[in-house]
């Protein structure tokens, strides 16, 4: 197996195991969030932000494991 | 792999021109510079006359005004004012910026690893430079240590001290520029596919032009670009708050309520 096919292989893999991980834990983050929501409608702008924030620095891995993809997929091919 | 655009349309049929190479080489500083003329233009246009019952368009940014002030407002406090003009400009410009993938002709500048990290560079040092102005040198390096109340917090501070320096002065402007070319340029990339796809359908059968597949995606793009712009100037607004010696409201907590502190905690 030479680079490009173990790139073209693993490439993809690893995004969609970082979209797996990343995907577990937005929604960890949104149903908390509407659960908070649900039990106190009052706080809802200031929750809805702080879930917009922790989605965001929970996105940024998957981001982070496409970046790789980006950099790396010139080799392929 | 992206949709052609007005600069690459351009370098296909003036190829040699030295002032068609040059924008050509440096189409994301041209769109960008587009856009922000476009912004302002329209901006200043729009207020040209003020006026006390305003006309529809004097209507429209003041309801964009007052939106951007409430909302970041209640994030920043009354403290963090003067930097509300800065964090909306900041979203108008990236949401401007995002939104041009959707012209025909046009291209997000965010696409470009450059233009976000100019982006951050200046959330990074409007973020140290306030927290080097508000809490001076002494109290930037004590809220880099932790901001330690007891003898623990005083023990663990040259530990506390390189993980802050990480946390708080490298990795902010870091993230905020990797996430939002990453983002937009990975919707770009998917709206460049399927243009190729479609076109690749009506090529099979010798027919010229393309099935519009990226439509779909081109609503996803509104949604998801406003976001990423909303996150950018959210975040830079925390990273601001952290800065400021008010870090948010204090709390007491007593054995049946909790009671608002007066006065913030320094």
């Amino acid at each position: 197996m030479n680079l490009s096919t173990a790139l073209a292989f693993s490439l993809p893999l690893g995004v969609a195991l970082a979209a797996v991980g990343s995907a577990i834990s937005l929604g960890r983050v949104v149903s908390s969030a509407m659960e908070a929501m649900g039990r106190q409608p009052e706080a809802s702008g200031k929750i809805q932000t702080g879930m917009i924030i922790g989605a965001a620095f929970v996105e940024a891995l998957t981001i982070y494991a496409l970046l790789v993809v980006f950099l790396l997929m010139g080799k392929v091919g | 792999m992206e949709p052609a655009n007005i600069v690459t349309l351009l370098e296909g049929a003036f190829g040699e021109r030295p002032l068609v190479q040059f924008i050509h080489r440096y189409e994301d500083l041209f769109f960008a510079s587009l856009i922000l003329i476009a912004l302002v233009g329209f901006v200043r246009w729009a207020t040209r006359r003020h006026e006390l019952i305003p006309g529809p368009l004097q209507n429209l940014m003041e309801i964009v005004v007052e939106n951007i002030d409430s909302f970041f407002g209640g994030i920043l406090g009354e403290q963090g004012r003067p930097y509300i003009p800065y964090i909306g400009s900041l979203f108008l410009y990236i949401w401007a910026m995002n939104m041009s993938a959707l012209v025909p002709g046009m291209k997000a500048p965010t696409t470009n690893l450059n233009t976000t990290v100019a982006l951050g560079l200046t959330v990074f040092i409007t973020v140290q430079y306030t927290g080097l102005k508000q809490l001076g040198i002494g109290g930037y390096f004590f809220h880099l240590a932790g901001r330690p109340q007891d003898l623990v917090g005083y023990v663990l501070a040259p530990l506390m001290l390189p993980l802050n320096l990480v946390l708080e002065v490298v990795l902010p402007p870091v993230s905020l520029s990797l996430r939002l070319f990453g983002n937009i340029l990975g919707l770009d990339s998917l709206i460049g596919a399927m243009v190729v796809m479609g076109a690749a359908i009506l090529g099979y059968f010798g027919l010229p032009g393309g099935v519009p597949l990226q439509l779909p995606f081109m609503i996803l793009e509104i949604l998801l670009g406003t976001v990423q712009a909303l996150i950018f100037s959210l975040l830079a607004s925390i990273y601001i708050l952290g800065m400021l010696p008010h870090v948010g409201e204090e709390f007491i907590i007593t054995e049946d309520k909790i009671v608002k502190k007066k006065g913030g905690s320094h």
